[in-house]
């Protein structure tokens, strides 16, 4: 079982930075450009491999330090309630 | 009390008033003496008789104003709108509806901003908090949160006679025919004035700084997007409007990069700087 992100969300890129709305806690969220990639990663339902992938392609990053952060911010994204586990 | 049941109960005299808001027509009606009189008297200024649009019949109820923040919920044909002052059931379709309000000038505000925020939204604009100022024949927003200095820009400008106040704390944006139009808004914040209507061309976007001196540098499109997101109204908790709110500000931050205006609360010279 992994994760998603939750339905429910609005989310825009302006600018190389993401915004999303969680409307229902009435927040507003802004990513950076690798946390961007990683969230729209996980909207597309990509795992690990392939977002580390994304992510090396767009920035100076290694295969491990890419796995590393995208592990870290899924746990920020979880702790912000904006993940849901998908079956 | 139903809605129904409190409409059933009313008596004879009924009272009409047509407003035109942002754009929208409004055709209220009402058997209650007292909302007429409050409409008449808070909206006057936008009054067009016989005005095309959404037919609302209000009838007065009693309610508290918890809990305040509005609720707003559509499912493609009826919107309903819900605060503990007030309730309103509107087919969107038939452009008519029913709403039940305390019979006070801040319960009919708070139904007003609630409505004509979520049809902004829904037809590419928005409202947002800011002030904002007629210069040349062009309207200029400068968006801010609470402390930001609208008021006092506002107030500068308006005792200075050089730029014209839209409003101090709440302006309508929207796009008409791929430009970008601010609508004269009743939504006031200190200076407590009743607006005036009429729609100018947008000529700029300003994010406020208060500070000595006054200048003008630019600003990263990120954040006027993240300012324009923070300060837009929207009452509503669906995805659907929220995206459609990210849509529209990407939209007008699109056309118009913000600048920001460093003012000093002291004198109105940065008007000058406004063009």
């Amino acid at each position: 079982m992994g994760v998603k992100i939750k339905k429910d969300l609005a989310f825009r890129r302006v600018a190389g930075e993401l915004f999303v709305v969680d409307s229902a806690k009435a927040r507003l969220h802004e990513l950076n450009g690798p946390a961007a990639v990683i969230w729209e990663g996980l909207t597309k339902g990509r795992g690990e491999a392939a977002i580390a992938a994304a992510m090396r392609g767009e920035f100076e990053v290694d295969a491990r330090t890419a796995l590393a952060d995208i592990r870290n911010f899924t746990a920020e994204l979880a702790a912000a309630g904006l993940l849901e586990e998908s079956v | 009390m139903s809605i129904m049941r409190a409409a059933a109960k009313a008596p004879a005299a009924c009272g009409r008033i047509g407003l035109k808001i942002a754009g929208f027509g409004f055709n209220f009606k009402s058997y209650s003496a007292g909302i007429i009189s409050i409409l008449e008297k808070r909206y006057g200024r936008f009054g067009v008789p016989g005005e095309s649009g959404y037919d609302l019949e209000i009838v007065e109820a009693r309610g508290s104003q918890t809990p305040f923040k509005p609720a707003v919920s559509f499912d493609g044909r009826t919107l309903e709108l819900k605060r503990g002052d007030f309730e309103a059931v509107i087919d969107t379709r038939s452009r008519s509806g029913l709403v039940r309000v305390s019979p006070t000038e801040q319960c009919l505000d708070a139904f007003l901003r609630s409505l004509i925020s979520f049809m902004l939204i829904r037809s590419g604009g928005f409202m947002l908090h800011s002030a904002g100022l007629v210069r040349n024949g062009k309207a200029y927003l400068f968006p801010g949160i609470s402390g930001a200095g609208k008021s006092t820009l506002s107030k500068l400008a308006a005792g200075s006679g050089g730029g014209g106040v839209i409003s101090d704390e709440i302006n309508i944006v929207r796009l008409e025919q791929g430009r970008w139009r601010v609508y004269g808004s009743p939504f006031w914040g200190e200076m407590r004035a009743d607006g005036r209507p009429g729609s100018w061309t947008l000529g700029g976007i300003y994010l406020l700084k208060k500070s000595a001196v006054n200048g003008i540098s630019p600003c990263a499109d990120a954040e006027s997007y993240r300012t324009l997101l923070r300060c837009l109204v929207n009452f509503s908790s669906d995805a659907e409007t929220a995206a459609l709110a990210l849509a529209n500000t990407a939209r007008l931050v699109s056309v118009y990069p913000a600048g920001r205006l460093e003012f000093s609360k002291e004198t109105a010279d940065f008007l000058r700087l406004i063009r």
